[in-house]
């Protein structure tokens, strides 16, 4: 983990209000995680705390690294502002526990669920498994059409099935990503998911007993380093709790309080 | 290590005027691995409580502009592991430990300094009378001077160590409360804390804080904390810790300007972990373009402008 400048290659528009960011830098090559995350000074003196965003993938050869932000409030508005060739501060990579993707073997199958902008940690970890030729499922779960967003990404990585879920059926079919997982009847090995924290409860519950699920937790962040206990989770017997930044932000669904 | 930036305080011989705040650095370990813990002038460790305490729900944090709001409501794991765990891990720094107390009850806070009291490399305690992240104890005795002088000198009975009593900013008048605890015995204050804020969001009409309310910190509060300590330093001569907003070194001469003999760094050390650090290398450059051959020469204690 180091605090470097990274050079902003690329900063665009993907879907509505959801950008797609390159960086480049040696830093990159430390990222090698899905689950980890890169925690980014806001550009001007205004912003006292740092951004926690999921890596979505890395390029070894180009050395490059590329995020997925949603742009919610002003410390992200900003973000949309960086162009290329400007520099970003940032702290990483950060996270103590990623997916764990080297698991599975080629005969089990892993299910990926993401919503919104919980998507990116989750085609981070569907590289891994394509490299690995682990077979895995994608359900990805979006507001509407103009929210989606890395759909062909998936498909190219081979995925044995990429449903695609709206709230307002208005792109793929109507519902959550709970209706999709619960029309297919063969449980998986494992799922990996991340997206609000309603939606990852529900796939825990939904969840058959035997499958593995790893569930990646967002918080608002301090320090990312785990020093300042903002980021926060009960453990599920509610005796103790676990830090998000350093001791996830990847959990298995029986480790936290969701 | 340059003589030049060395400040003596009660029980606090520091290589350098600048130590992490309380909250802001938990104890040390996370930060331990991004830099030598040695370079630091003290540290402040996370508030302490008699037993362990989970704090508030969460989100805890929500930023503002130059500033952000907390209410992490004193997570720790309480005295006994601090001491067992936390201040032996310490004690491979060549650095004092400022052990900062909080509590629920009078007899907590006691309770909280006895134990940490043999700790070899605890230099002084930080009482925490200010907190306004719990229901009971804590911000009550910020408050009322008589409280707070009660308090100080419970704990000034139940320690030989030297007590600094972080004051509270929300209060109409601070310099009352320094006097009280002056009078009680307190060896030196700290000043400011957070001041109580909120922020709403305005998608949910809810506060953006779980806990509702949180405490004000960054470079937001800095002119209140300036004028507080420059407030208090007309009325005491005892050895005051300013805070407030630090984030460069240029930020730490106008607190001793204003009156403080150290300072401690908080929400800078989330914006940029190396910040004590780099307060620390930036130092010396300041007192060449002040012409003042050492920290001594700009603590200007009492002066009325």
């Amino acid at each position: 983990m180091k605090s470097v400048p990274l050079k902003v290659v690329r900063n665009q528009e993907i879907a509505e209000e959801t950008y797609e960011m390159t960086l480049s830098g040696e830093l990159v090559q430390e990222m090698n995680r899905p689950g980890t995350f890169l925690h980014i000074k806001i550009p001007g003196s205004h912003h006292v705390l740092r951004r926690p965003i999921s890596i979505a993938s890395v390029n070894q050869e180009l050395g490059t690294c590329t995020l997925v932000y949603k742009c919610t409030g002003e410390g992200t508005r900003a973000l949309t502002n960086v162009r290329p060739n400007d520099c970003l501060q940032v702290l990483g990579p950060l996270g103590g526990q990623g997916f764990p993707t080297e698991e599975p073997s080629t005969d089990q199958e892993v299910t990926l669920i993401g919503g919104g902008v919980g998507v990116p940690p989750i085609y981070f970890a569907a590289r891994r498994l394509s490299e690995r030729n682990i077979p895995f499922r994608v359900i990805l779960g979006f507001q509407n059409e103009a929210a989606v967003f890395y759909e062909e990404a998936f498909k190219q990585l081979q995925a044995t099935d990429v449903t695609i879920m709206t709230d307002d059926g208005s792109y793929g079919e109507k519902g959550t990503v709970i209706d999709a997982f619960l029309k297919h009847d063969q449980p998986s090995s494992y799922i990996y998911t991340c997206g609000p924290r309603g939606m990852l409860k529900a796939v825990k519950a939904a969840a058959h007993p035997d499958t593995r699920v790893y569930v990646s937790l967002e918080e608002h962040m301090g320090c990312g380093i785990g020093a300042c206990f903002a980021c926060v989770c009960k453990t599920e017997d509610e005796t103790s709790y676990v830090k998000i930044c350093t001791d996830g932000p990847v959990f298995q669904s029986n480790e936290v309080l969701l | 290590m340059s003589e030049r930036l060395a400040v003596n305080l009660p029980g606090l011989t520091m290589k350098n005027p600048i130590m992490p705040a309380s909250g802001c650095f938990g104890f040390g370990r996370e930060f331990s691995e991004l830099y030598d813990l040695s370079l630091l002038g003290a540290i402040a460790i996370k508030g302490t409580t008699g037993e362990q305490r989970f704090g508030n729900n969460t989100p805890r944090v929500a930023e503002s502009p130059s500033g952000m709001l907390n209410s992490i409501g004193l997570q720790n794991p309480g005295a006994k592991s601090v001491r067992d765990n936390e201040l032996p891990f310490l004690e491979q720094f060549d650095v004092p430990i400022l052990a900062n107390v909080s509590g629920s009850s009078p007899e907590e806070y006691v309770n909280v300094v006895k134990t940490l009291n043999d700790a070899s490399n605890v230099g002084a305690f930080e009482v925490n009378i200010s907190c306004p992240n719990v229901k009971t104890g804590g911000i009550q005795f910020g408050t009322d001077p008589e409280q707070a002088a009660m308090l100080t000198s419970l704990i000034k009975e139940a320690t030989n160590k030297p007590v600094y009593v972080k004051l509270s900013p929300n209060v109409t008048d601070i310099t009352a409360i320094a006097k009280a605890v002056e009078r009680a015995g307190a060896d030196g204050l700290s000043l400011i804390n957070t001041l109580i804020g909120m922020r709403f969001d305005w998608r949910t009409k809810k506060p953006i804080l779980a806990n509702e309310k949180g405490g004000l910190s960054g470079p937001a509060i800095k002119p209140v904390a300036l004028r507080m300590v420059y407030d208090v330093r007309q009325v005491t001569d005892l050895p005051i810790i300013g805070m407030g907003g630090i984030e460069s070194a240029k930020d730490v001469i106008e607190f001793l300007i204003a009156g403080a003999d150290a300072v401690a760094v908080g929400t800078a050390n989330f914006t940029n972990p190396f910040a004590c650090l780099e307060i620390i290398d930036e130092l010396p450059t300041w007192l060449d373009q002040l012409n003042a051959s050492q920290v001594s020469e700009l603590q200007r204690r009492g002066v009325v402008l």
